[in-house]
Parts: C-alpha cells; structure tokens; sequence
C-alpha cells in the first residue's frame, strides 16, 4: 500500500494488528481513468475535498493574500503619508536587525522548547490515567477538561492573580507550608517566565491529552491480551504497543501543539503584559502591538509572515522526523 | 389571516417610508464607566429637539483598550456603519493622523476659536491636531490625591503640597495606626496609569516632555530623581513592596477597604469611595492636588473622553452637529450632576447646582485646571508602551532609574521628533 | 485497553493530583464569586469566603444580558462545531483514502491556514464578511471559526480514519453501500473517540474566541459570552467576584458537554472494540 500520510510510520509499526490492510492493496488494481469515471472512487475523493477547499477560499484565501501583499509596503497607518508604499523587502531586512523582533523571537521559541514537550509528557500522562481509572471516572474526566474549558484570557488573568504577591494563593500556600518569604513572582523576567511556562503547560495539557486519549482507545485490546500471553511487561508493552500505535495521534497533536504555541498571546497578554520590560513578549505580542496599537500594518504583516514560515519548517521538521522515528 | 399578514407589510412599508426621510446616526461609546445611560437620555432629548435624526447608541467593549481594537477594525476597513466615536484622550493625534478622523474646523467655523478658549486648557490642546481641531472634548477626568480625612484629623497633619512632606506625613499616622496601614498607594503595572507614574513627579519638576514642536526634550536628571521619589517612598514603608504590582483597580480597592491614607487615582474612584455597599471611608475622603517635588508645582495627568466624527460617514455634517450640541456646558452640568462626570469646562465645577450635586467637584477644579496632556503624537501608543513598561521594570527593580531614563530616551528619540 | 502496570495506591494518587489540578482554579472562582470585593484585599487571604453573598449572582443576571450572551455563543459554537466535523470529516475521508502525490500537500495547505495570527487577518476578514452582507449574523462568526477548526478536525479525523481498516468498508460496501454509506455506517462509527475529540475541540476553540467576536459582531444583540463577560469590568477596575460569577456560568455548557460527551466516547469505546 501506498503511504503518503503524515502518519506513514504507524502501519509498519502495526500492521500484523490489521491483517486486512494487506487486503486493501488490491484495490490498486482499478487503474486511475477507471476510477475517474466511477463516482464511488477517486472523483468522489476530490468532491468530498470541494467543501473545505470553498470554504478556504472564501474565508481564508483573501485575507492572506493582502498579508503577503501588505508585507511588502510600507503601510503606517499613522505616519500621515498618504498612500501605502511599496519597499520589497525592505520589512524584511528591517527585521532582522529589529532587537525587539529577535527578543520577542527568543521568547516565543522558549515557549515553544519548554511547553509543547512539557504539556506532552504531562497530557500523556494524563491520558493514560484516565484511560486506566475506572473509578469517579467522569470526574476525572471533567477534571482533565476543565483547564481546557476555561476561556484562555481568563486563564491568564486567573493564574496572575495565584502569582500576585500579596493576594495570590501561591504566596499564600508557601507561606503556611513553609513560612516562606512572599516573592513577586511576575516582576523578576525569570519567574516571570516561569510563571507564564507553568500556566501554557497547565492549560494545554488537557488538550494534549484530549487527543491522546482519543488515540489510546483506539488501540485494540487484543494486541495487549497477546503480549501479555507472550509474558511481556508494562513497560515493554507500553514501548511496543501504546506507544507506536499512538504515534499518529501524538504527531497530530505535536503539529497542532507547536503552532499554536508560536502564537502564544493571551496568558502572557494578560499575566505580565509582556514584562518586566520585554522579558516575557511573545512574537505574537509584538505583532499585535504593531498591527493595532502602533498601526504599523506593513511591518506587522512581515512579522506575521515570519511567524508561518517558522510554523511551516517545524512543522516539516514534525513530519521528517518524528513521523518517520515514530514507526519503527 | 391574511388581512394580518397584508396589514404587516403596510406597517413595514410605512416604517420603512419614515426612516427614508430621518436620518440614522450611530454613535460609539464605552462601557459602563461613561455612563451609556445617560448619553442615551441625552439623545433622546436631542431626537425630540431635533425631528428626523435617530440615534443609535452602541456601546463598545469597557476598557479603552477593547474599544480601541474594535474602533481601529472598523475603521481600518474604511467601514461607515460608525458615525460618532467617543475617543480616549490618547487616541484623537493618532486617528487623525491614520485619516480616520474628520477635522471639524470648517463645520465649525468662526465659532471654533471662542469654543477653544472655553475648555481647560489641556484639553484644546489634545484636540488640535497639526493645527486641525478634529475631536471635541466631552468628559474630563484626571489624577487626583485621595486623602483620608479622618486621619489627617486625629492626627492634626496638614494636606501634603509636597512629597517628602506626603512621606513624612504617612509615617508618623503609619507609626500611630500600627496595623498595616499603606501611606500611599499608586499604580506601577505597567499599565497605562505608570505612565502617569512615570509623568507626575517629572512634570512636578516644572519639566516638560516635549517642545512646542512636539520633539523630545527629555530632562534625563529630572526625570531619574522622579523615579528615585517613588523607590524612596517604597524604601521608606510609605508606598508598598509590591507597587509594581499595583494597578488602578488594587489602589480603589485597597483605599476602600480602609487600608490606605494616601491614593493616586483617576476621577471615577470617588464615587467608588462613596458609593459601594462594601465601603469602609464613606465620607472620610478628601481630594487635593497632587503633591510637587521641592521646589516645584503641582501637576496631574489628564484623561476623558473626546467626540470625534468618523471620517467615513455619511452623515459627517449632522454628526459634528450632535457632537458639539455633546460638548456644551449645558450638557458637562447634566453629566456633573446626574453621573458625577468631571465637567471639560472650568465654570460647571463651581456652578451652584452642580457644587450642591457633587460638592467634592470644589476642591477637583483646581486638580484638573492642574492636569497637564500625555504626550500628543500620532504615535502615541508608541511612546505609551515605552514609558508603561521601562516605569514598570524600574519600580520592579528590574532596572535602575538611571538605565530606566536612558530607555526612555532611546525609545522615544525615534518616536517624537 | 491498557493493562495496568502502576500499583493501585500510586494511581489513587495520580488520580488525585489530577482532580486537584484541574478542579481547583475552577473551586477558586467558585468560592470567589461568593465573596465581596474588599474581600478580596484582606491579608492574609481568606479560602472561605468570610461573608457569603449571592449579590454577585444577581448582578450577572441583571447588569448585561446574559441570556443573549450565552444563547448566541451556544448557537455560533453549536453551528461551527457541526459544519466543522461535517466537512472536517468529508475531507478527512478523502485524504485517508486518496493515493494520489497531492495527498500531503493538500493536507497541508488545510492545515497552513492556520499558521498566521489571526490579529493580522482582522481587516480583511471585516472587508469579507461586510461584502458578504453578514456583520452582525450568526454565519459572520460559523464560517471563519469552521475554518479555524478545519485543520486540527482533518488532521485528527484523517489519524483516525487511516487506523481504520479498508477491509471492513469493502465488506459494506460489498454488501451494496455506496462510499459515502460506509463512510457513515462503518467509518464514523468505528472512530468514533476521533470524531468527538474533534467536536470538542472545535466547540471548545468556537467557544471561547474572542477577536472575531468582538469585531465582526458587535451589536448588542449578536455579541457572544467572551465578549460579553468583559463587559462586567470597569474601564480601570476588575471585579473578580462578578467576573468569577459569569465564568462559572460560562464553564456550565462546557461541563454538561463534557458529561454528555462522556457517554458517546465510552459508546465509541465498545464499538470500537468489534476491531480488537
């Protein structure tokens, strides 16, 4: 069988567990101008696409054509010239000698280093407990949500308000537990990020988990009653089975995890507004701040523009090699 | 059944008829803090003054900041659903300047300069743009010193004119109410408010942030001994440990629950004090001018509110009409009276009704004749976040004053110019 | 299922720890929104709140409407969600089961949508839809949050569509299915935690956002619960015991879809199990 997917990697990794996917590849039997005329084949592929496709290209389509094109002039919207300039790719060159950018850089990949596989290891966790728990297990489940089903700006303003010296609960904590000094925890740039680390974690685990959960119970029961015949242990089975079986669902969540993280905006928004100083601005930050506050739109587009060509090459970089690693 | 469905359409018809002659002007305003209900009643006495002219309030999100990322929305879109926009002061130098704003000097013509001279001065300076009026002033607001009146009382302490004499005050009530009574509290977040922070003990100097040209004419000494007076008023155990912490919000609260003597705050905190079931100084606040460093003169910080008309409406003429009928006295002394907003005219605060209204409007005049203009630039936001967030880190004790001060002047060297 | 291989104790506790993450900032807005604001200044800071009131309640009922709020978020997260899993699903389908060299480049391009911040797609996205005649309509907020939710549902339904094997859409298929039957009839059915696992991501992100609803409909009557509930603050002050009051109402449709949900995913659950 052909495997062209993102998820290449899983049907060696299981393939004795679906024996009839040797099956399917006879179905390449029927040649491609056979399958055209048959509205059951490759046709009705393309016309099952056409609904997305419409959509994108209704919503979509227009509004990142003019970001492009907006990153290429220069377009202050409050510098009282007239018309929009057109500079190539004098943005471009702007950025890279912009501090701002390459703080608000540094900041964002942080985040993304320290919280994506952070929210992973904690939403594996997760899911596995709640896939294992039989007990209150609606509870469980709820509690494993709930982080998720809080609004995110909220989530930003809550958590600042747990980090706030005087009226926060973890000053409150520390101090009966260990009569420790109350810290100001979101006015010192490391604490500060640690802070906002600590809160991205804890409201994207659940999100993690939610997809992993999903992929653990696909895996079928009876891979596991077969090893533990064959007298393997929890660990080798965790190794062999759960894992490479959830490599797909972990690879989806990764992908979806990164991007969302390079556009990490609200919990730092709110928590420290990007302070002390730029300590903790995101590159989303900074682009909102161009684009709406200082009406920049040229050069909020261009740091726009980055920010997708740094999501398409890690995402590219998900699909080589984690894709590829997770399969065999 | 059909007879009802016929007589439907003729209502329709009919309505549709009467709003072909009237014309639908819709305004913008914030949320709850500028009272929509009474500008509402103040439209509704304009429709009927003014037959065939409807008004459509619509209230925008209820900080300036949401409102501003939906004015800049629409009207970046060139969108001309929006007739009338309330602005922050902040905002009139940089929404002209994006073309979004159109300049009433022709509307208004030789009437302009007479109505000029009317307001507190600040604020026919925010307004005038590059020598355009392009929004009149509607709300004043400005930063005030809250007192408690009480303790100044049982301790015979004169109202502070100056900070050291604030400081000295402080401790010795903080000395005799023991407990953890904070001498002064004000705003270090970096929030919009530090730039105020930031502002008042510089302009208390006697200095000035820009030239008459708008150019930056930063005082680098002056500006580090401000910093330096309030991490001093933190060192002494006047101000708390955590003033980088503190925003608008916390100084309201913190007074009301009877835990400060001191407060720097906007206009609306009085009515908070006063108000609120949950008050612990009803009727033990005074109000005085902010204090000055030795050898200076008071200054405060202005805010409010601005009408400006949308350079994309349809209905511009009407709209300057309705905001100049807004920005009367008639109108300032209904909103002094019925919501206890400051007046943008000097005469409204000692206006007999009004002081009977709202007596603590005596003793804001003068804080607000006092109040001096953010930087008016059409990149504002620009300088804003420069001065919030380099104020912030400095009383944080990320930075030093010193290196605080020469942030401030490489930010803003670019910027005002 | 997974064997266990943690001690009972130790998953008790795991178990435990994970309740109290995730239940106790939700118990702190609970308790908060029964405690008065200068509650809040006290030091050291109260747990219980130490003059219980309902006030806060009242006045989430009575200062906005509500209502309105949740009603026109139900119905936008509600639409968006189901026009989302729809064509998520039509397009899932297709890229599970097309071999063709586009495969991964269109799955791409889906999922490329989502790479730019939306702040930067605002203007444009208002020019569309007041082209469209659609400001203020529900379907100004259904269509982009539809296609927000495209690419993490496609790429989450094509995991699982791919894990599902041909053999048994063959097998309906043979028994006179059309394609789009076995889609319906075998495949959706059998993947069932993939299918509600994007439906509630995709009513969770619809749920919750926020700058599209605040520009694209900003009437009164359209506007959706995030934008509403920061209506509760002041322009200087945030009154958490109100604000904690309206987010307990906003979670409520959250947790009621999580228990809903909950039957549906155990459901899939043992459909799924025909596989193993």
């Amino acid at each position: 069988m052909k495997n062209v997917g993102l998820v290449s990697g899983q049907n060696s990794g299981v393939g004795p567990a679906f024996p009839a996917i040797e099956m399917t590849s006879g179905m390449k039997i029927l040649r491609p101008w056979q399958r055209l005329c048959d509205l059951n084949g490759a046709t009705l592929d393309y016309v099952l696409l056409l609904p997305a496709f419409l959509l994108l290209a209704l919503i979509v389509v227009y509004p990142i054509g003019r970001l492009f094109y907006n990153s290429f002039l220069d377009l202050r919207l409050s510098s009282s010239v007239d018309a929009a300039q057109f500079v190539g790719l004098q943005n471009y060159a702007d950025v890279f000698h912009d501090g701002e950018f390459w703080m608000a850089l540094r900041n964002t990949v942080l985040v993304v280093v320290i919280t994506v596989p952070g929210a992973l290891v904690v939403g594996l966790g997760l899911a596995l407990l709640a896939n294992q728990v039989r007990r209150a297990r609606a509870l469980l489940r709820l509690s494993l949500l709930l982080p998720w089903a809080l609004p995110l700006s909220f989530t930003g303003l809550i958590f600042a308000w747990f980090f706030h010296s005087e009226y926060g609960v973890v000053n409150d904590v520390l101090q009966r537990l260990g009569g420790i000094e109350p810290r100001m925890w979101l006015t010192q740039a490391w604490s500060a990020s640690a802070a906002i680390w600590l809160t991205i974690i804890w409201k994207t685990s659940s999100f993690m988990a939610l997809i992993l959960l999903a992929g653990l119970q696909m895996i079928p029961r009876s891979l596991y009653e077969a090893a533990e015949v064959d007298g393997a242990s929890a660990w080798q089975q965790f190794r062999h089975i759960t894992l490479p079986m959830l490599t797909p669902s972990i690879l989806v969540a990764l992908i979806f995890r990164t991007i969302t993280a390079l556009q990490t905006f609200d919990i730092p928004y709110t928590m420290t507004h990007g302070g002390p100083g730029q300590a903790t601005e995101t590159l989303a930050m900074l682009i909102h701040k161009t684009t709406i506050d200082y009406l920049d739109v040229g050069y909020g587009s261009t740091l726009a523009v980055m920010m997708f060509v740094l999501s398409l090459l890690l995402s590219m970089v998900y699909i080589r090699f984690v894709g590829r690693g997770g399969g065999q | 059944m059909l007879k009802c469905w016929l007589a439907g359409i003729a209502l329709a018809a009919s309505f549709t008829a009467s709003a072909a002659e009237e014309i639908q002007l819709h305004v913008f305003s914030g949320g709850a803090n500028q009272r929509p209900d009474l500008i509402r009643k103040i439209f509704d006495d304009y429709e009927h003054k003014h037959p065939g002219v409807k008004i459509q309030l619509e209230t925008g999100g209820a900080t300036s900041e949401l409102q501003r990322q939906y004015l800049s929305t629409v009207l970046s879109a060139k969108d001309s659903t929006l007739d009338l926009l309330a602005l922050d002061i902040v905002n009139p130098a940089q929404f002209s300047a994006a073309g979004w704003l159109e300049p009433l000097d022709a509307y208004l013509g030789a009437g302009k300069e007479k109505r000029l001279k009317e307001y507190l001065p600040a604020y026919a300076r925010s307004n005038v743009i590059g020598g355009k009026l392009v929004a009149l002033p509607f709300v004043a607001d400005a930063m005030f010193l809250y007192y408690r009146k009480d303790l100044l009382e049982k301790y015979k302490q004169p109202v502070p004119k100056t900070w050291d004499e604030l400081a000295s005050v402080s401790r010795k009530i903080q000395e005799g109410e023991k407990g953890n009574l904070q001498g002064l509290s004000f705003q270090g977040a970096a929030i919009e408010g530090a730039v105020c922070t930031f502002l008042l003990p510089y302009w208390s100097q006697g200095k000035e942030l820009q030239d008459a040209n708008g150019k930056l004419s930063l005082d680098k000494p002056a500006a580090v001994r401000g910093l330096k007076s309030w991490l001093s008023l933190v060192d002494q155990g006047v101000a708390k440990k955590n003033t980088a912490e503190v925003t608008t919000g916390d100084t309201v609260n913190e007074f009301k629950a009877g835990k400060v003597l001191f407060g720097i705050n906007w206009g609306f905190a009085w009515d908070r004090f006063q108000q609120d079931k949950d008050s612990a100084v009803r009727d033990k606040v005074g109000v005085a001018v902010l204090p000055a460093l030795a050898g200076g003169k008071s200054a405060s910080c202005i805010g409010g509110w601005q009408w400006g008309v949308s350079a994309f409406s349809k209905h511009k003429a009407e709209s300057v009409r309705l905001a100049e009928y807004l920005s009367t006295p008639e109108v300032a002394k209904y909103l002094a009276v019925e919501g206890s907003l400051l007046p943008v005219y000097p005469q409204v605060y000692t206006d007999p009704d009004v002081v009977k209204a709202v007596p603590w409007f005596a003793s804001a005049g003068p804080v607000v004749q006092s109040a001096r203009s953010r930087p008016v630039s059409p990149r504002y936001s620009e300088v804003s976040d420069k001065i919030r967030t380099v104020t912030h880190a400095a009383l944080a004790g990320a930075t030093s004053p010193e290196q605080a001060v020469d942030d401030i002047e490489s930010g803003l060297v670019r910027v005002l110019r | 299922m997974m064997p266990r291989f943690a001690p009972r104790l130790l998953l008790r506790l795991a178990a435990a720890s994970v309740m109290l993450n995730g239940l106790f900032p939700v118990i702190w807005i609970a308790l908060t929104s029964l405690k008065t604001e200068t509650e809040l200044t006290r030091q050291p800071i109260t747990w219980w709140p130490h003059l219980l009131t309902w006030e806060n309640y009242h006045r989430v009922a009575t200062e906005q409407p509500l209502l309105t709020f949740v009603t026109n978020s139900l119905v936008v997260a509600i639409l968006s969600t189901a026009l989302s899993l729809v064509v998520a699903s039509f397009a899932a389908y297709a890229l599970a089961r097309l071999e063709i060299r586009g495969r991964r480049l269109i799955l791409g391009v889906i999922v490329c949508s989502s790479m730019f911040p939306l702040v930067t797609l605002l203007v444009p996205l208002f020019e569309t839809m007041r082209a469209l005649g659609l400001l203020n309509t529900y379907t100004a907020l259904v269509l982009p949050y539809t296609v927000l939710n495209l690419p993490v549902c496609t790429l989450v339904l094509v995991s699982f569509f791919e894990s599902i094997p041909r053999n048994l859409e063959n097998a309906a298929m043979i028994d006179g299915a059309s394609r789009l039957g076995a889609l319906w009839h075998v495949v959706l059915p059998l993947s069932a935690p993939g299918v509600f696992t994007a439906g509630i991501l995709a009513f969770v992100n619809a749920w919750d956002e926020f700058l599209l609803a605040l520009s694209l409909n900003a009437a009164q009557s359209m506007r959706t619960l995030p934008v509403g509930i920061t209506l509760y603050q002041g322009e200087y002050t945030f009154p958490w015991p109100v604000i904690s009051a309206v987010l307990m109402i906003a979670i409520v449709p959250v947790i009621l879809l999580v228990v809903a949900f909950q039957d549906r995913i155990v459901a899939g659950l043992t459909a799924g199990g025909v596989k193993g």
